[in-house]
């Protein structure tokens, strides 16, 4: 073991449980935008693991990413709850059992694949960067084009229906104010 | 000693920058004002206000300097000046800079008062206007240089700059880049006269300080962003490299605040209507001109 890998495990363990701790701290709070920035940080912290582990276009792509994403989130979820700053008492968890089963199903199936998968032959070294970012989009562009479509047009009907639901209320709104 | 040298720049521009801005929004050029409003912000206390959201009131001002030091770190000065040589630098630089959002978005949820709030989150609506304006763009520039790293990006422009090249990525990026440091006129999360100073106005003292110099340094950052991918970088006649990136960053940031100056600030739903409905195609359109130029031109 050289010093390289032993600092690569170290910095990938350190993210591993910031990421878990700050997905704790998801549920923790009952803050909005605390709510949703945690889950911000957490997932950023995966974004380093993906650096710690040379995955450097993975890596910048996820913190990249999820800024946007949880911070739209953060409006939303205020938006949407009668107490966002979570000052008084309001409690967020409800179906506390059937959420304990399912965490602990979920947890078991996860560390039963992570064990049990044939994960094929670990590769010794990584790629360069730049390798990778051109293989990545070869990746891409060739086998797994499909699945990109499929989801880029999945969430492209989702905008346009969200947006259309949008646009039907407000049309609603005016035609009782001119009447 | 890259990383010291780099600070420096970045110091000497944030300087540079508050002395051009205090000239142009007050019409006098003071060489010292930034220095005494600076101390005068140390010397005072720094209030914190009743029932905030501490860490993020802590955590915001940091972080906004942290985005901003972090996406310069990636740009070039010169051709050996650089902190980090990414594999993936532009991506980089949009990656540091949406975290100028986040610390804007804590800044405004942070103090628990209404003018930040309102501060804050209008400049998450104009995140949603500029982001695709900031990635597109930036994207064209890539294609032309066939690699994300950024001193790539200055090398392919050796013949011509991208501003020529590519000049309606140019100017929406430009408009972007504005929008990023919440300069004038798409100053919507601060607002002075009108917002009583938005996310900074429950700021004091050093905390205030430490997030009108992160403002400085984004402004400079994004001056250098645009110097590199458009503008040639370093490259150019007779002076060393390093003064060509200085002298055309510190140019773009003068016609950044000089066009504040002239131009009445822009709701945010009229710049999320202009960057969608104009912008978004006009990027579009950018890309895929850029596209056919590559293929043609040999």
């Amino acid at each position: 073991m050289t010093v390289q890998t032993v600092l690569q495990t170290f910095f990938l363990a350190f993210f591993g449980l910031a990421a878990i701790w700050f997905a704790v701290v998801v549920f923790r709070t009952s803050s909005m935008v605390r709510s949703a920035l945690a889950l911000l940080f957490s997932q950023t912290a995966i974004g380093a693991m993906f650096l710690a582990m040379q995955a450097e276009f993975l890596g910048v792509l996820q913190i990249m990413m999820m800024a946007t994403e949880m911070a739209i989130m953060a409006i939303f979820m205020v938006m949407y709850m009668m107490d966002p700053g979570g000052l008084g008492e309001m409690d967020m968890t409800h179906q506390k059992r059937l959420s304990q089963v399912a965490g602990v199903v979920g947890a078991v199936a996860a560390l039963v694949v992570a064990f049990f998968a044939g994960w094929g032959p670990v590769a010794g070294s990584a790629p360069g960067a730049f390798e990778q970012t051109r293989l990545l989009g070869l990746e891409i562009m060739e086998r797994s084009m499909l699945i990109f479509e499929t989801a880029g047009v999945t969430i492209l009907t989702a905008m346009i229906a969200a947006t259309a639901t949008a646009i039907a209320v407000r049309e609603v709104r005016k035609r009782g104010e001119g009447e | 000693m890259s990383v010291a040298l780099t600070l420096l720049m970045l110091a000497a521009g944030a300087y540079l920058v508050a002395v051009l801005e205090g000239w142009i929004s007050t019409g006098r050029l003071s060489a010292a004002g930034p220095i005494t409003g600076g101390l005068a912000l140390l010397g005072r206390e720094s209030l914190v206000p009743r029932k905030p959201d501490r860490i993020f009131f802590e955590v915001a001002p940091p972080l906004l300097l942290v985005s901003a030091v972090l996406a310069f770190a990636v740009l070039p000065i010169s051709p050996n000046l650089i902190v980090a040589d990414l594999a993936t630098g532009a991506l980089f630089v949009n990656a540091a800079l949406a975290y100028v959002m986040v610390a804007l978005v804590m800044a405004g949820w942070g103090p628990d008062g209404v003018y930040a709030m309102v501060g804050g989150w209008r400049f998450l609506g104009q995140l949603i206007a500029y982001s695709m304006l900031i990635v597109m763009p930036i994207t064209a520039v890539a294609m032309r240089a066939e690699s994300l790293v950024t001193t790539d990006v200055v090398v392919s422009q050796a013949a011509l700059p991208n501003a020529l090249y590519q000049p309606v990525g140019f100017l929406v990026f430009v408009a972007a880049a504005m929008a990023v440091c919440f300069l004038p006129p798409l100053d919507l999360p601060n607002a002075p006269g009108e917002l009583a100073g938005g996310v900074e106005a429950e700021y004091t003292g050093w905390r205030l300080a430490v997030f009108r110099l992160a403002r400085l340094l984004l402004v400079v950052t994004l001056a250098a962003a645009i110097t590199v991918f458009y503008l040639g970088g370093w490259s150019g006649p007779l002076l060393p490299p390093w003064a060509w990136s200085a002298a055309k960053a510190l140019l773009v940031a003068a016609a950044m605040l000089m066009v504040g100056r002239y131009v009445p600030r822009l709701g945010e739903a009229d710049f999320l209507q202009w960057c969608w409905k104009l912008g978004i195609p006009l990027a579009l359109f950018n890309i895929f001109y850029v596209g056919v130029l590559l293929l043609v031109l040999p």
